[in-house]
């Protein structure tokens, strides 16, 4: 087949999670919550959270009108490395092009943790929390060593860091931070290439926190509103004389 | 260093040998990538190399090639097409060098792994699929492949591995990737070798025309599957983002386009697209197709002018892409009403469909008493009697692609079957075939379209003139001032900006002088020959975006061509090329192909349209039959459903358009003149020595 399957070979021998974890859960705690029921390295991170400032951006998506046609994807690693490779795209859209909608397309994004494990384990201080930058948790490329900790360290399956076999070193999502190759401003406040590139309406910036307890949160509907549809539109119900009523655009 | 765009190799497969081998993309540069390229290969692999006759599509030797340009992978719209080239099984009675393509994300997922093209000669001795992950390239068994439809076997490739695709990185050699493999397939009826088999990626991206389905059958070739997390080079990625912009901006999302606009379902795209072209959708309710491409989308949304209930319909749809089956050969009837929604008044034969295929036909010689019960063509495994349910559309779709019974002769094709049944007389009326054994498919009163399956190998399917987005001649919105309409699109027609082009004047003298048999409806017909052989089959643009002469979200009504190509291309490659140099690149792969089609038999005697196109009533179908003419002295807009060919006018067409391409008058063929200027003395020389070369 084409790829062996491997996981990552040092990849940390924790219990993590994915949003099939979460649903199946089923719990209303919160995702630190979750974590510290069976992480040790996430409850001594959960235990940490108030000394991490939130993120003032985060990533959302519509997987639901994800129109699976790769441009968030294209712009991304065309906008950060100036050339195109969807195994460098900070967001990972995958699409099952047989299996039946909804369950077709999955969409993976850095949540920007309110408790950033990649930031607390990271060894360098390569992961680090900006700032200058709304508090996104970015990777600095010059103090990274490619030890992969940020990657063993995400909660999250399919991990979200990416691994840059190039420079063999992590990066992640900034919010478009750092783009060499974007013609435009990213960063929170500035614009971001997926989001940009998304003709279906499917990736959005927000300000507020995502709930972290399920894949709602992240993965919601972003579609504006529809119009009405006619409340009958073939007529009225056979045995009523009175016709009814004209739909109203909302 | 390949040319940014490029991925920079070729993959060669020689199954008989069991040899890979990388071959450079640059030296064939001269050709444009995409079917240039397959065109500039076949000539070296299969004619230069080999000493044999041309003329058996299934012969080993055939080379098939899937082959991308410079705008695949790159995220501009109407960007993903995967070009298709060989000889094909379906063209009628030669079977000539042929193309067809196919969108969907192999294309893309080919150059991320490093590879701009497959080209397959030989065949293996026992059934194979190619695997491709970036650079490591193997022969799997596909034993157990052979007789799954196209979804199962590209469901069991994926499954094969063990891989959760979606959920976990996959390890290339230290490299990662979270895509499962893109697979291009042939199903049963590629197995067996019938002349209407596709090549399916994906639910529905599918490679219809030609037959190749049919040349992956007869090299025991069930797939080739592909994944890579490879870079490909953009050479100005800012400038790539700004020209896509001003495209966007000015054109529309995705720079606009033919298509189906709005619709219920959820879209979703070819890689890259991002058109709201609704081009495919992911909530097809029927099935488990949730990515049939527009023609599959097409056949089977569309009310079946009351013959084929809709639910059958769609479902004979789904069993051609499961099976692998060339639907626009082999439905049963036409997309649309074009009867009824625009020539309420055809003259001829009120009762065939727009788009009369294989299996109307087939009703019809049933109906007719030519086949089934008290004739000497048994109907069986068809039941007749269940016409018009989703049980006959399972056993027709497993009849044909499986050779069983009927389905023997109907795996043929149209005009083979025609033969058959020593019916040929048929072509010009109930099979309404146009020429190389292709049904009509709206390519009247749109001369050029016509005149493009005269000259190339097939219908060629080319939307873009008379079906122009966001305008076309008449339909859609078109100028009310006709000569306004002309001198606009004969702005985007460079270098030759004709406004006589565009006149489609069919009678009398004014067709000889600037209409439809005149010198410059042969000037255009090859310069739609040239635009169309490198920047829709070669660069990888999509015909439902390109060419596109007028367009109503213009201030002026301006196309994209001819600005948008080069810009979008020259960001990707960092070349400073104008849109002629690549009018010229097609040039060069149209005279390539003219030489592989000399040597395969063609001669001017050979090029004569089907008895159909002569004949009132050959543009009733026609999409827009609304076109500008001129009477001498003034442009008017006029329905010209009437419009058809006569054999003296299609003649002095002909001997125009060989002197503008440079072939010979009598022959057709091209001379060494034409050929060296294109920087082909090679083969010049070749054609010589074959006693095959115009004289000057």
């Amino acid at each position: 087949m084409a790829g062996d399957k491997k996981t990552m070979p040092e990849k940390a021998d924790k219990k993590k999670f994915s949003r099939r974890d979460f649903v199946v859960g089923g719990g209303t705690a919160l995702a630190g919550g979750a974590l510290a029921a069976v992480s040790p390295g996430a409850a001594q991170a959960a235990i940490k959270q108030d000394s991490y400032p939130l993120a003032t951006h985060y990533l959302v998506y519509d997987s639901k009108h994800c129109a699976g046609c790769y441009r968030c994807m294209t712009a991304c690693s065309l906008v950060h490395e100036g050339e195109i490779n969807f195994s460098l795209a900070r967001l990972q859209m995958h699409r099952a092009v047989l299996d039946e909608y909804p369950f077709d397309i999955s969409i993976n994004v850095c949540r920007q943790c309110p408790t950033p494990l990649c930031v607390e384990n990271c060894p360098t201080g390569a992961a680090h929390i900006s700032a200058e930058n709304g508090n996104i948790r970015m990777i600095d490329k010059d103090k990274c060593i490619g030890c992969k900790t940020c990657i063993k360290s995400c909660p999250f399956i399919p991990y979200r860091p990416i691994w840059n076999h190039y420079t063999n070193k992590a990066t992640k999502c900034d919010l478009c931070v750092d783009t060499p190759y974007y013609n435009k401003k990213g960063g929170p406040g500035g614009s971001q290439a997926c989001v940009e590139a998304c003709v279906a309406n499917a990736l959005k910036v927000v300000t507020e926190l995502p709930d972290q307890t399920d894949i709602s949160g992240y993965d919601r509907d972003l579609q504006p509103p529809r119009k009405a549809m006619p409340k009958m539109p073939f007529g009225a119900p056979k045995g009523k004389s009175k016709a009814a009523p004209a739909a109203k655009e909302s | 260093m390949a040319t940014p765009g490029f991925a920079g190799k070729i993959l060669l497969v020689d199954l008989t040998k069991k040899e890979i081998i990388p071959l450079d993309t640059d030296e064939y540069a001269m050709y444009g990538g995409g079917h240039g390229t397959s065109t500039a290969l076949f000539w070296e692999y299969c004619v230069a190399r080999e000493n044999w006759d041309l003329q058996d599509a299934f012969d080993p030797r055939n080379m098939v090639s899937l082959m991308t340009g410079a705008i695949v992978g790159t995220g501009v719209p109407h960007g993903a097409r995967t070009s298709v080239s060989g000889m094909s099984p379906q063209c009628y009675p030669v079977q000539w060098f042929c193309h067809s393509n196919f969108g969907g994300t192999f294309g893309t997922m080919l150059k991320l792994a490093g590879w701009d093209g497959v080209a397959v000669i030989g065949k293996a001795d026992k059934p194979v699929y190619i695997n491709i992950a970036d650079d490591k390239v193997t022969l799997e068994d596909a034993q157990n492949l052979w007789g799954l439809t196209t979804w199962k076997c590209q469901e069991e490739i994926w499954k094969r591995s063990g891989i959760r695709y979606g959920q976990e990185w996959v390890n290339l050699d230290g490299s990662y990737t979270m895509q499962r493999p893109a697979i291009v397939t042939m199903g049963p009826a590629g197995e067996n070798m019938t002349r209407v088999a596709a090549l399916v990626h994906g639910g529905g991206s599918g490679a219809g025309q030609g037959g190749f389905g049919g040349v992956f059958g007869s090299k025991n070739l069930k797939a080739v599957a592909v994944m890579g997390s490879s870079s490909l080079k953009i050479a100005d990625p800012k400038g790539l983002q700004n020209a896509l912009e001003w495209m966007e901006k000015t054109w529309g999302g995705g720079g606009g386009g033919f298509g189906f606009g709005g619709g219920q379902d959820v879209q979703s795209c070819c890689a890259g697209c991002g058109t709201a072209r609704k081009c495919h959708n992911r909530t097809r309710a029927h099935g488990q197709d949730s990515d049939d491409c527009a023609e599959s989308t097409l056949f089977s949304q569309t009310p079946s002018n009351g013959q084929i209930p809709s639910d059958a319909n769609a479902r004979g749809m789904d069993l051609c892409q499961e099976y692998g089956i060339n639907g626009m050969e082999c439905c049963f009837q036409g997309p649309m009403s074009f009867k009824t929604d625009h020539n309420p008044d055809f003259p001829i034969q009120p009762e065939v469909p727009a788009y009369t295929a294989l299996g109307w036909y087939m009703k019809k010689m049933y109906d007719m008493g030519v086949i089934g019960p008290g004739t000497s063509y048994d109907m069986a495994p068809l039941n007749m009697k269940q016409f018009n349910t989703n049980e006959f559309m399972e056993i027709y779709a497993l009849a044909l692609s499986k050779r069983h019974g009927i389905g023997d002769m109907l795996a043929e094709g149209t005009a083979r079957f025609c033969e058959k049944l020593g019916r040929t007389e048929d072509f010009k009326t109930l099979c309404r075939l146009t020429m190389w054994g292709y049904q009509d498919h709206w390519s009247m009163p749109g001369v050029e379209w016509a005149y493009g399956n005269l000259m190339d190998s097939r219908d060629i399917n080319s939307h873009d003139i008379t079906h122009s987005p966001g305008g076309g001649f008449g339909g859609g919105g078109a100028a009310p001032d006709a000569e306004k309409f002309v001198r606009t699109m004969a702005q985007r027609t460079a270098p030759f900006n004709d406004p006589f082009w565009f006149d489609y004047s069919w009678e009398g003298k004014q067709a000889y002088d600037t209409g439809i048999f005149s010198r410059h409806k042969a000037q255009f017909t090859a310069w739609h020959q040239h635009y169309w052989n490198y920047y829709k089959e070669s660069v990888g643009f999509c015909d439902w975006g390109y060419s596109n002469l007028y367009s109503g979200s213009h201030p002026q009504n301006f196309g994209k061509t001819p600005e948008v190509e080069p810009r979008l291309l020259n960001a990707v490659t960092g070349k400073n090329h104008t849109f002629e140099d690549g009018i010229e690149i097609g040039r060069r792969a149209w005279n390539l192909k003219r030489a592989i089609f000399v040597l395969q038999g063609r001669h001017r005697k050979m090029e004569n349209f089907t008895g159909y196109y002569y004949r009132p009533g050959a543009s009733y179908c026609g999409y827009s039959p609304n076109l500008p003419i001129f009477d001498g002295s003034k442009w008017e807009i006029k329905n010209s459903k009437e419009l058809y060919f006569t054999e003296d006018g299609v003649e002095h067409w002909k001997t125009h358009f060989y002197d503008i391409e440079g072939w010979n008058q009598d022959s057709g063929y091209p001379t060494r003149k034409t050929l060296e200027d294109l920087g082909m003395k090679h083969v010049a020389d070749y054609l010589e020595s074959k006693g095959k070369l115009g004289a000057a």
